[in-house]
């Protein structure tokens, strides 16, 4: 009995200590990380359609010229080391961008990408001459060739939206972009995102990756308008690879455990039967 | 048989086993907090072995340690996250133990006449272990690592006159960097192991010629011992095996399911020079400390004079506290003032873990004088108590 | 006689205990077991895949296979035959290690045959043991032929028929 009122009282002590270490710590450090908005509320809301082939028209004119559409064998004019060169970043393919981001992020990104990334060093140039109807078309030619959103592995979004600039070492993916340039565009080198799934919480991720301001004001992380789908497919796939062992770990947990909970049961009737012959 | 008796004659196993195991009797009137002497040694052994384990794949370079540990280790090794988890959680808790059986040698009495040394070689090994902790942490080369080594290393510099050359020579550069990392790691792995188990063993040594402390605190005499303890093999390691167990049961738990504590995520950034983290803390082991070094926010020298001192001081309790009676249980007022540096200390942990603005830089100023105020208080009380066994005379 | 039966009763709990303890470090010394085997950097390069037809009629081709130098040769008419050791009818493919104290052995083009630094043992073009002291013909790694390639370390049918052969 007195030994079980000890023990009472040692582990209220602990857990007093962790509460106070762990997360009302952290609760003070980080305070509470507002919700993610992957609605994108401060870009007027807008519906995107028209004509594929038009837009096709439309994007082989306006856009062509830096971004490729492998999906429908389109190349960029520009190759790799002369956009680099110039933009000090690599644009991105544009194949799935339809099923990655949000339509109304992608009308007001079009128009403006320095206001809609909130990231004034930006590299693409904002096209505010296209009418919103124009836009539409180009949208709807990009959603006609995209792969479905449901049909896009955690895996291939970040290969279209993070791997420009960051790299995932462990997974050897290289950033296509060579890290000399980017230390020109964005100020240093973007983190590897081997370990990220580790070294920020989920939460912090997915507000974060759908508005990096608010998480780390004046970060060179530019907003990228993905739909909360992709976000959540990177995010699941970013812990994935940054704890692959999880399963294995949960699954042995419970054998050794289980173990354990036996040789208690055993050192304690063999504890019992020695003392039970002591008077 | 036989192999028993040529073994007795060589090396007398017979009476190491009766001095160490078979005759060597605990006291009967003590509690579940006596155990944990055992579970150091058990924690110790899981840490030397996890340790070995993670050697055969770290990288002591400041290029590659991280990803020895981080890729290598966690990822590709089979079992090697296991073999991580458990050397983390493993250090952590071994603090846990340590505090929870220098508590019980404090309140009651254990490191009073004839047990100083016991004492002095236990403290010893608090700060052995603390500096194990301390160069280990060093090891996986993550943000946190770093800037941990690097602040505390910079501590050495306010040492008036030589303070500045010795933080370089510490470091073996200017700032925390590869040969700091690789001293380090000889430091962890061999020397400090080494000293740690050669002090372990003086520890037990002397514990098994002085005896346990019991409850009462009053010594029994060598020749009831027998009659009034119980024998360390088997009936009192029967009681160790069964704590032993459901403290795996725990252990394994926080090992599988509850690892973050003692994995900070701000660790899985490689270290960088040139970006400090937004906040930095030591782990929680050394909070208090830390709190007590932070708490005299209005001067740097007096924090690190504190700092210093509340390392130190636990370790003079035996000349510090006086008093003829031992056990707390037999003394009202030491209680109060145990129960008051206990509950302090947790509140210095959780300070040191907050930032140290405001009204927590006030707290954390309040919480180490009272840390002082324990030491102060018990020469005081030891008087009182003192006086008033001479006044009862023969009361008790 | 209840004094001997609590006598066994204690004695089989501490077997009982003892055997689940011996449980515990069995799975434990596992776990450490498992830590010493190869990595999977390591075991992705078990396996090399290799063009034979890059190689030209009586050249040799050294392709390192799991640390080991293997020795690719495509034999032109003028070189011993030996069915037996021949792989896509003209091809000699051996693990480039003398078998006397395992020294890599050198080509020597104008006569056709490798000769050892260490010992002077000689192997014909078919890798087979001709003078000296190696005691074996030079070894036939496992493959497996894919096509035009031939992947070593994977046993392959017609790896399988040159060993029963």
């Amino acid at each position: 009995m007195k030994d079980l009122k000890i023990l009472a009282i040692i582990s209220i002590l602990v857990i007093i200590t962790y509460i106070g270490i762990e997360p009302f710590a952290k609760h003070e450090m980080h305070g509470t990380v507002p919700p993610p908005d992957y609605n994108y509320l401060d870009l007027p809301k807008k519906e995107l359609t028209g004509n594929p082939e038009q837009g096709k028209v439309l994007f082989k004119q306006n856009c062509a010229s830096c971004h490729s559409v492998q999906a429908d064998g389109i190349s960029a004019t520009m190759d790799k080391q002369t956009a680099q060169l110039s933009f000090k970043v690599v644009p991105p393919d544009l194949s799935n961008i339809a099923s990655i981001i949000e339509p109304h992020f992608f009308a007001a990104f079009v128009k403006d990408p320095q206001s809609a990334t909130k990231f004034p060093k930006f590299a693409m140039p904002g096209m505010s001459y296209l009418t919103d109807e124009q836009i539409g078309h180009i949208y709807s030619y990009l959603k006609s060739v995209a792969k479905p959103q449901e049909k896009l592995t955690g895996k291939d979004i970040l290969h279209d939206a993070c791997t420009r600039c960051h790299s995932v070492k462990y997974q050897k993916i290289k950033a296509q972009t060579d890290p000399k340039y980017l230390n020109d565009y964005l100020g240093k080198v973007p983190p590897d995102l081997s370990l990220m799934g580790k070294a920020k919480e989920e939460e912090y991720l997915a507000t974060f990756i759908s508005n990096p301001q608010v998480m780390l004001p004046g970060t060179s992380m530019p907003r990228l308008g993905l739909k909360q789908e992709s976000a959540e497919k990177v995010i699941a796939y970013l812990d994935n690879i940054a704890d692959p062992h999880k399963e294995e770990r949960n699954k042995l947990g419970l054998w050794v455990l289980g173990y354990l909970v036996v040789l208690a049961g055993l050192t304690y009737a063999w504890k019992r039967k020695i003392w039970s012959n002591l008077h | 048989m036989k192999f028993i008796d040529w073994l007795d004659e060589r090396l007398a196993i017979r009476q190491l086993m009766k001095v160490m195991l078979l005759e060597y009797y605990v006291p009967k009137n003590i509690n579940f907090l006596w155990s944990f002497g055992v579970l150091i040694m058990l924690v110790l052994i899981i840490l030397i072995v996890s340790g070995i384990f993670l050697l055969m794949y770290y990288k002591p370079d400041a290029n590659l340690a991280f990803d020895s540990v981080n890729k290598t280790i966690m990822m590709d090794v089979e079992f090697g996250w296991l073999f991580r988890h458990v050397h983390a959680v493993g250090a952590s808790i071994m603090f846990l133990v340590l505090f929870i059986h220098m508590g019980r040698g404090i309140y009651y009495g254990s490191f009073k006449p004839p047990r100083e040394l016991v004492w002095l070689t236990g403290y010893f090994l608090f700060i052995l272990m603390a500096a194990t902790a301390f160069t280990g942490y060093l090891l996986p080369w993550g943000q946190m690592s770093y800037w941990a080594a690097q602040t505390i290393t910079t501590l050495f510099e306010k040492i008036p006159v030589i303070g500045p050359d010795l933080v370089i020579w510490i470091r073996g550069n200017y700032i925390v960097a590869d040969a700091t990392l690789t001293r380090f790691f000889a430091l962890h792995v061999v020397f400090l192991p080494l000293l740690l188990i050669f002090v372990t063993v003086v520890h037990l040594y002397a514990v098994r010629i002085v005896g346990s402390n019991n409850e009462d605190g009053i010594e029994i005499p060598k020749e009831e011992k027998k009659k009034k303890g119980i024998p360390f093999w088997p009936v009192f390691m029967s009681k160790e095996f069964f704590v032993m167990s459901v403290f795996l049961i725990f252990f394994f738990w926080l090992v599988f399911y509850k690892f973050d504590f003692a994995m900070d995520p701000i660790n899985f950034t490689p270290a960088n020079y040139l970006q400090t983290p937004p906040h930095i803390y030591p782990e929680w082991y050394f909070l208090a400390f830390y709190e007590v070094l932070r708490g005299f926010f209005f001067s740097q020298n007096l924090g690190l004079i504190a700092f210093v001192l509340s390392m130190l001081l636990p370790m003079f309790l035996p000349w510090i506290d006086k008093s003829p009676i031992k056990s707390g249980n037999h003394r009202p007022l030491f209680k109060i003032a145990f129960w008051i540096f206990v509950l302090d200390f947790i509140f210095l942990t959780v300070l040191g873990k907050l930032p140290p603005t405001g009204l927590y830089g006030w707290l954390g100023f309040v919480g180490s004088l009272v840390f002082f105020a324990f030491f102060i208080a018990l020469p005081i009380i030891s008087r009182i108590e003192r006086k008033e066994l001479e006044r009862g005379g023969n009361k008790q | 006689m209840a004094e001997d039966e609590k006598v066994s009763r204690r004695d089989f709990l501490l077997y009982a205990m003892g055997g689940w303890a011996a449980i515990g470090v069995g799975a434990t010394l596992y776990a450490m077991y498992k830590t010493w085997e190869p990595l999977p950097e390591v075991k992705a390069q078990a396996t090399v895949k290799f063009k034979l037809s890059e190689v030209q009629p009586g050249e040799l081709r050294v392709v390192a296979w799991r640390g080991k130098p293997v020795f690719i040769l495509r034999k032109t008419p003028d070189m011993v035959s030996c069915p037996d050791r021949t792989i896509e009818k003209e091809f000699t493919v051996v693990v480039g290690i003398c078998t006397h104290l395992g020294c890599i052995p050198n080509w020597e083009a104008d006569k056709k045959i490798w000769h050892c630094p260490c010992h002077g043992g000689e192997y014909d073009a078919c890798g087979r043991n001709i003078f000296g002291p190696p005691p074996k013909p030079l070894a036939i790694p496992p493959f497996k032929i894919e096509g035009d390639y031939i992947v070593l370390g994977e046993v392959g049918p017609e790896y399988q028929r040159l060993m029963k052969g």
